[in-house]
């Protein structure tokens, strides 16, 4: 009798963990996995919120643009039609050449920012670990492709900034260039993404 | 957007003589010689052959000067020596030289700008116009000019850059003036609306609108140019919008409308990833009134001009962009759901069964043990 009453509780356990799919089935919407493209656009857009936010909350109003970072990617041969012909491995090796150049300005940043206790500090930390993790993704991606790795071009960056003023300028110049930069890399990625199926 | 306009040239009381032509500028004192020759003969002037002239003085050398001139002294002025000889004809042009220009771009999309102005000083004379374009580090480009609709364009924008420049050059007979203008493409940028918007009722659904649209002719249908869309409704005559978003979708299922009466409808686009840039204008306002049973012969009839609703608040909906508004998928979940209950209060009624036996058969062997003790204790040893 013991035996059997064990083995319906067992029995009856068993039901109720063969419910579970169903229940997951159940759920309004069926979630589709992420690609490790949906990953990439996912975490620039994450990158673009966060750069929009710091220039909202510590608005620089200036028409002159002080040009201090000589060395940022260029931007000014992307075009709209470009995005419509993009190839796979040249433009994610460029992508990640980029973003490494941008680390080492938003590092800099950082460091100058801290030394004159810029209350936006918390906020680059945070922008520069999703930059290192949106990096890590990329090269990961890079590496399934076989995407070669660019060299990356050596920052050129100012010297020395001596008022609070400069700092507020140079993050401003600085955010204002990557805001541009993560649209169009955003845009990159939604194009390259049928590509990437392709080859995989 | 900032504008920053220089003179090049300005200030000049007149312009030499073009064919004869000469240009003088409006409320400023205006010098007609009388011809080349510097005889000191009395000369008579006439303007358009009558000896009436506007406010002016003569010199010695027989030099007309006119004395802050409006409009009306332009005309064909002739010197004449006093035997009524014919010594020079000159026609007199006046305005002003040009002023700053007042400029205003619209981005519909990612390839074109076009870029507008209206002159903040009306001339009175004609001018030539040079644009051009340029963003820092590239040589300008030119900007292509319509005169007549007093626009130019640029093409094939490099459009991630953090600010191009517009300088548009305006040149008349007194002079020219440049206007500078640094441009944000990014905020400017702005959707043309949604075109072929249409609102249909949903057979058998008496609160289901289904409204739909294309993307603007205008923006690219590149999957790298995403838009969102903002649809807002209501019922005619009440001053609140339901608001439903949809990204990159061009078709929703409006789930509440107000049955039996018509309904106001648009639809406005924006860049799905820039959020810095402009909504679009709203599409045309359109009226739809969802489907009803027994319709009336005029939808609009039994429909008083102004409601007068519970204050019901605004209220938004974000569609995602997977959503299927399938009516059967709905009720299959429902039903799915009600099973899963039912197998779910099956299972922990079947659960509540087995411990009662299994605490009934407890008891009873308790209750043997205890007969089985007292028994042994009645027994003789």
């Amino acid at each position: 009798m013991k035996l059997l009453l064990d083995s319906s509780s067992s029995l009856l356990f068993s039901l109720l963990l063969a419910q579970l799919p169903v229940f997951t089935s159940a759920s309004p919407v069926p979630q589709r996995r992420p690609t490790d493209m949906d990953k990439l656009s996912n975490q620039t857009k994450n990158l673009m919120k966060l750069t929009q936010e710091l220039l909202r909350e510590h608005a620089f109003d200036s028409d002159v643009e002080p040009h201090r970072f000589r060395s940022l990617p260029e931007m000014g041969n992307r075009s709209a039609n470009d995005l419509n012909n993009l190839e796979l491995k040249p433009t994610l090796s460029q992508l990640h050449a980029d973003l490494k150049l941008y680390e080492h300005h938003f590092e800099w940043l950082n460091k100058v920012s801290k030394k004159h206790h810029h209350p936006a500090v918390p906020k680059l930390v945070e922008m520069i670990r999703e930059m290192k993790s949106l990096i890590n993704l990329l090269h990961r991606q890079m590496q399934r492709v076989e995407a070669p790795k660019l060299i990356p071009a050596t920052p050129s960056l100012p010297t020395q900034l001596p008022y609070q003023f400069d700092v507020l300028q140079s993050s401003h110049e600085l955010l204002q260039h990557f805001k541009l930069f993560c649209d169009w890399a955003y845009r990159a990625f939604l194009s390259l993404k049928p590509k990437v199926t392709a080859v995989q | 957007m900032t504008c920053k306009s220089y003179e090049a040239q300005k200030g000049l009381a007149f312009a030499e003589n073009v064919s004869g032509v000469q240009f003088g500028r409006l409320d400023s004192n205006v010098t007609l010689a009388c011809g080349k020759a510097k005889i000191r003969i009395p000369v008579v002037w006439h303007l358009n052959h009558s000896s009436a002239l506007p406010w002016h003085k003569v010199t010695l050398n027989g030099t007309l000067i006119l004395l802050h001139p409006n409009l009306s002294a332009q005309g064909n002025y002739s010197c004449y020596d006093n035997r009524g000889n014919l010594l020079h004809s000159v026609k007199l042009r006046l305005g002003y030289p040009p002023g700053q220009l007042n400029v205003s771009c619209q981005v519909p999309n990612h390839m074109r700008v076009r870029c507008s102005w209206v002159e903040s000083v009306k001339t009175f004379l004609p001018a030539t116009y040079n644009a051009s374009w340029s963003v820092k580090g590239q040589d300008g480009r030119p900007c292509v000019l319509d005169v007549a609709r007093k626009h130019c364009d640029v093409d094939d924008l490099a459009f991630w850059q953090t600010t191009h420049t517009l300088r548009i050059t305006e040149t008349n007979a007194l002079g020219s003036e440049t206007t500078e203008k640094w441009l944000n493409l990014h905020t400017l940028l702005k959707p043309n609306p949604p075109e072929s918007v249409s609102v249909n009722k949903i057979e058998g659904f008496p609160k289901r609108l289904n409204v739909s649209w294309r993307f603007p002719s205008s923006w690219p249908t590149h999957n790298a140019f995403p838009l969102l869309f903002h649809i807002r409704y209501r019922p005619q005559g009440s001053v609140y919008w339901s608001e439903v978003y949809s990204e990159d979708i061009t078709t929703v299922v409006i789930y509440d409308a107000l049955a039996g009466h018509l309904h106001q409808v648009q639809v406005r686009a924006r860049d799905g990833i820039n959020s810095d840039s402009q909504w679009s204008e709203w599409s045309r306002l359109l009226l739809v009134q969802p489907w009803q049973a027994y319709p009336t012969t005029d939808p609009a009839e039994d429909i008083p001009d102004f409601f007068t609703f519970s204050t019901k608040p605004e209220t938004t909906t974000a569609i995602p962009p997977d959503n299927d508004p399938n009516v059967e998928d709905n009720m299959g979940l429902v039903i799915l759901l009600v099973l899963f209950s039912v197998v779910i209060l099956t299972t922990i009624l079947s659960l509540i069964f087995v411990v009662w036996v299994k605490q009934r058969r407890h008891d009873q062997v308790t209750k043997q043990e205890l007969k089985s003790m007292v028994k042994m204790k009645s027994m003789p040893i």
